[in-house]
């Protein structure tokens, strides 16, 4: 079996030259829509993880089975620092991903201007 | 939407189906280029990316410090630092999009990774996007078409048709594995194949025929419907095979019809999916704790219960607890119990048949948390009831049973396992105590859930009538059908074959459950299967080593060992022995030409299985004067084809008189014994039943056999049914002997006789649908002095058998013999007084000369006419 030489051509230079030009178009649209994705799936899973639609549904549900009114109270009140707690670990994390996000976006452009503009003032090999 | 407008789709919740790529040799070579290209292009581009920040690294360390390296002044300076880092995270991004955008060219199937519900929910909508299903094609499907491609361009055929799909695919790894366990001689097929291969017109350029289009869309939705990740070769087989009736007449003449290639089509395909299926189920057991707390901490500890119990939530979720296969209705059913209210459950069972595995697929379903918020974030803990109440001292049971009851209820998180709890009944120290009732009036408070396993016969036995029955919801376990075991085995066969290096082949799946549903029916579909592959592997293994293949033959010789029922394939012996039976049974019986032959005939039918298996394998009955052979054929059948004349369940009916006497042929409620006739059969299926003299037996007690001769089966006393399938049921009778002996001395045909007989001398006797039942009412004639003078010379030669063990040969001589039967012959009594003339006149006569040692070793004593006996001395 041979294949057409002008069609291979073609498919190894759109695959890699070709690419480039895709690059940016890509990495606002797809790959920006893989990355909420990511992140969504992320959060989902440590909110899971963290089971917080079980802890608040058992907020007045005694730990450990302890039903007197002292074991309720102090149940409760672990409960709610339980819950704070793992709200602020759930918080940092989401804002770790909002900053990952800020980089992904800012990253390239910047990175492009820098590099050109560091080329412009100077040559940088024997700078 | 398909780019060529001409392109057809097939709608489907997934969108409008379509296939793509036009086929030619640079559509197949770009793929395989691609991953090269793309692995050597990736490579380099992460190699750039390293080098920049290398060189960044490199330049800042050789040049002159600047006093803040973080400064806006230091960034905008154009250090050569500065524009090699920005180049790197350039680099670095793109390397990021590559990856990302070009790495993987098999797009994973919509319906991967969704749960039951989301799918069913998915399935409610029907897409109007249009979906190009090649990019869900497996890199092997894709070899698979390419080999296909190959094929038709090779053959010079202008379309590439369903059936070079399906030859490329058998040539795969996945056909490989097909072919092995179907037990499939490529030879056989491939005259076939190519044939059909041959066909169609000549072309230059192949194109994807239009029925090839349809298999691809096939193959995509069976992949869909098995939540495949993506489509593999395995389903390209599947569909191609599907579409091509000759190819199917083709595989079927050469001895592999259709339904044996879908189910190991369908085998290999389960074993892939279950590999799959373990990836997805181990990311969602990681959610769940391993500990004996839930999540929300409700839980408490539990010291009794951990001591009698073992955590079904935990082991699942360890990976020590195999997938559920089918049982779809069973489970439903007990989630809806469970979901109405907080009900318990009880499944009930025949022994086998799976309640374990249900529960134990509870537990996997509890793991993913693929349940109703009622078993939400529970453990599933089953407790042994047995080890409970006999664990210390039996007067503690009830206390034992209800601390542990109490820290089930505080702790609130756990759902009650128990098997068996027909023990519970009755238990309680001897007491007025009973655990069962203690256990119903916890359950009714409605702390805590119970699902417990159970017998039918234990279940209206002991649990249906007291209180602790009305708590409980009951969902019956049925035996799965044939299908649905044989697809149970296939997918615990992994594991057998695992541990014993060996493979199973269809055929040793489909007769381990045929067999075993059949003559074992101690234990039911499917574990009663299971457990002969089991044995079958460790004989296999034994036998021909490691890595051999598990045949039909294996597990028939196990089911065979068992039974002893013969299912292995008919040897050659064997079936010149029965194609000579009638020969072998007169060796025994002298004359009753048509009883011997009825009797042969009915065995080789029963062997060659071509009966219908629902009845015993024959009921007869034979009618004649006493002394004419009737036990005496019996018994010669039992002697030449069951293997020895104790093969055989001898019942005298005049034991029978009383209604009474029914309790012991089938047993008595309540007691495990069970009856003579029905405990006999259920260790001896492969038997002959013999009602001896079966007119002298209570009607009651013959109504009792209208079940067995009509559907091969008998309750016993304890409610267990035993099979009598594989039993020949033989009953004999004296009725209407007068009339026999008369009407065969007026000279009336015996057809004649057998008719009177049935109109009008058993009428008064036997039932009309008693009589009805049987497969043949053999008349027995009276024995004619001839017959007489035979079977003197057969007795004259069992007396020389006998004699010949102790070394000294006996001859008669015709004369002596036939004054013998003279003597002996009596039209009424048959051949009774013979029997007592030679042990007069033979058998004393000898036992006289023996003691009085006239005789030595190798000496021969010579009966002449007269009754006179002389010893031939051996001349050495």
């Amino acid at each position: 079996m041979s294949a057409a030489p002008l069609e291979l051509t073609k498919f190894v230079l759109s695959e890699t030259v070709g690419s480039v030009l895709r690059f940016p178009m890509w990495w606002y649209s797809d790959g920006l829509l893989r990355l909420a994705k990511w992140v969504v799936q992320q959060l989902n899973y440590r909110w899971r993880a963290y089971s917080f639609a079980i802890w608040i549904k058992n907020l007045f549900v005694p730990m450990y089975g302890q039903y007197d009114w002292s074991g309720r109270l102090v149940s409760f009140i672990m409960r709610i620092v339980v819950l704070v707690g793992r709200g602020i670990g759930l918080f940092f994390e989401a804002f770790a991903y909002l900053l990952l996000t800020f980089a992904y976006v800012l990253t390239p452009p910047l990175a492009l201007i820098m590099a050109v503009y560091s080329l412009t003032l100077t040559l940088p090999f024997f700078g | 939407m398909p780019t060529n407008p001409e392109i057809m789709g097939q709608p489907s919740p997934d969108g409008i189906l379509y296939w793509e790529p036009q086929l030619e040799p640079v559509v197949f070579e770009i793929r395989k280029m691609r991953k090269a290209l793309h692995a050597g292009f990736h490579m380099f581009l992460g190699l750039l990316t390293v080098a920049c920040f290398g060189l960044a690294a490199w330049s800042f360390v050789l040049h002159e410090k600047p006093a803040d390296p973080f400064s806006l002044a230091y960034l905008f300076s154009g250090a050569a630092p500065v524009f090699w880092a920005s180049l790197g995270l350039l680099m670095g991004c793109f390397f990021i999009f590559r990856i990302m955008a070009y790495g993987d060219q098999v797009v994973p199937m919509p319906t991967w990774g969704l749960t039951q519900t989301e799918i069913l929910k998915r399935e409610a909508s029907e897409s109007t996007v249009g979906r190009d299903i090649s990019r869900h094609f497996s890199d092997a499907a894709w070899e698979t078409i390419r080999f296909s491609y190959d094929l038709t361009h090779k053959t010079g055929k202008a379309e590439l048709r369903p059936i070079h799909l399906f030859s490329s695919a058998l040539s795969g790894p996945a056909g490989g594995i097909f072919m092995t366990r179907l037990g499939m001689d490529f030879e056989k097929v491939r005259e076939g194949l190519i044939n059909l291969v041959r066909e169609g017109e000549a072309g230059e350029k192949p194109v994807l025929a239009e029925a090839t289009k349809q298999v691809l869309v096939e193959a995509y939705l069976s992949a869909r419907e098995f939540r495949r990740k993506a489509v593999g070769p395995i389903e390209i087989f599947l569909a191609s095979y599907n579409a091509d009736e000759r190819l199917q007449d083709v595989l079927d003449a050469a001895g592999y019809p259709a339904a044996h290639v879908r189910h190991v089509a369908n085998w290999v395909r389960l074993q892939e999916q279950l590999r799959e299926e373990q990836s997805r189920f181990r990311m969602l057991a990681r959610l769940k704790p391993d500990t004996a707390m839930n999540r929300s901490m409700t839980a408490r500890q539990t010291p009794i219960l951990d001591r009698f119990s073992e955590d079904l939530t935990r082991m699942a979720r360890n990976g020590y607890i195999p997938p559920l296969i089918g049982r779809e209705r069973e489970m439903t059913e007990l989630l809806r119990a469970v979901e109405s209210g907080r009900r318990s459950v009880a499944l009930v069972g025949e022994p086998g048949v799976g309640k374990s595995a249900l529960v134990e697929g509870l537990a996997r379903r509890m793991v993913e948390e693929d349940v109703p918020p009622e078993l939400f974030d529970r453990r599933l803990v089953s407790v042994n009831v047995a080890q409970l109440i006999a664990a210390g001292d039996p007067g503690l049971a009830p206390q034992r049973l209800m601390s542990l009851l109490n820290e089930i209820a505080v702790s609130g998180n756990i759902i009650l396992v128990m098997h068996g709890i027909e023990s519970l009944v009755g238990a309680g120290g001897g007491g007025n105590l009973d655990l069962a009732e203690m256990l119903a009036a916890e359950v009714d408070k409605g702390y805590f859930l119970v699902i417990a396993t159970i017998t039918p016969q234990a279940w209206t036995g002991y649990i249906e009538r007291r209180s602790l029955g009305t708590k409980l919801i009951k969902v019956t376990v049925g035996e799965p059908e044939p299908e649905d075991a044989i697809r149970i085995l296939m997918a615990r066969s992994g594991y057998i074959e695992y541990q014993n290096k060996v493979f199973f082949s269809f055929a040793a799946l489909d007769k381990a459950v045929n067999l075993a549903g059949r003559y074992l029916r101690e234990v039911r579909l499917p574990e009663s299967a299971l457990n002969i592959i089991k044995e079958a592997a460790v004989l296999a293994k034994r036998e021909h080593g490691e890595q051999s293949l598990v045949t039909g033959e294996d597990v028939a010789r196990v089911i065979q060992e068992k039974t002893n029922v013969p299912v292995e394939a008919i040897t050659q012996d064997e079936s010149s022995k029965l194609l000579n039976l009638e020969q072998r049974l007169h060796g025994r019986v002298i004359g009753q030409d048509e009883a011997v032959k009825a009797v042969a005939q009915a065995m080789r039918r029963a062997r060659a299985e071509v009966r219908e298996g629902r009845r015993p394998i024959a009921n007869f009955l034979f009618m004649g004067p006493t002394g004419v052979g009737k036990t005496e054929l019996s018994k010669a059948l039992a002697a030449e084809y069951f293997g020895s004349e104790k093969m055989m369940i001898r019942l005298d009916m005049s034991e029978y008189q009383h209604p009474s006497a029914v309790s012991r042929i089938i047993g008595e409620p309540g007691d495990d014994r069970g009856g003579l006739l029905t405990e006999a059969v259920r260790k001896q299926p492969f038997t002959i039943v013999l009602l001896d003299e079966l007119e002298k037996a209570h009607p009651d007690i013959l109504t009792l056999f209208l079940q067995v001769m009509d559907d091969g089966r008998l309750t016993d006393g304890v409610g267990r049914t035993v099979d009598f399938t594989n039993v020949v049921l033989i009953a004999t009778s004296n009725a209407g002997t007068q009339f026999i002996q008369d009407e065969v001395a007026k000279g009336t045909s015996i057809e004649q006789i057998k008719t009177g007989l049935m109109e009008r001398e058993l009428k008064g006797i036997f039932r009309p649908e008693f009589l009805n039942r049987f497969d043949a009412v053999i008349v027995f004639k009276p024995l004619t002095l001839d017959d007489v003078t035979q079977i003197a010379h057969l007795l004259m030669g069992s007396v020389a058998k006998r004699l010949t063990e102790k070394g000294i040969g006996f001859r008669a001589e015709d004369e002596a013999v036939e004054e013998l039967a003279q003597a002996g012959f009596d039209p009424i009594f048959g051949a009774r007084p013979l029997k007592r003339v030679i042990q007069d006149r033979v058998e004393n006569a000898l036992a006289d000369i023996l003691l009085r040692q006239g005789v030595n070793r190798k000496d021969t004593v010579v009966l002449k006419p007269g009754g006179e006996m002389i010893v031939e001395k051996y001349q050495g």
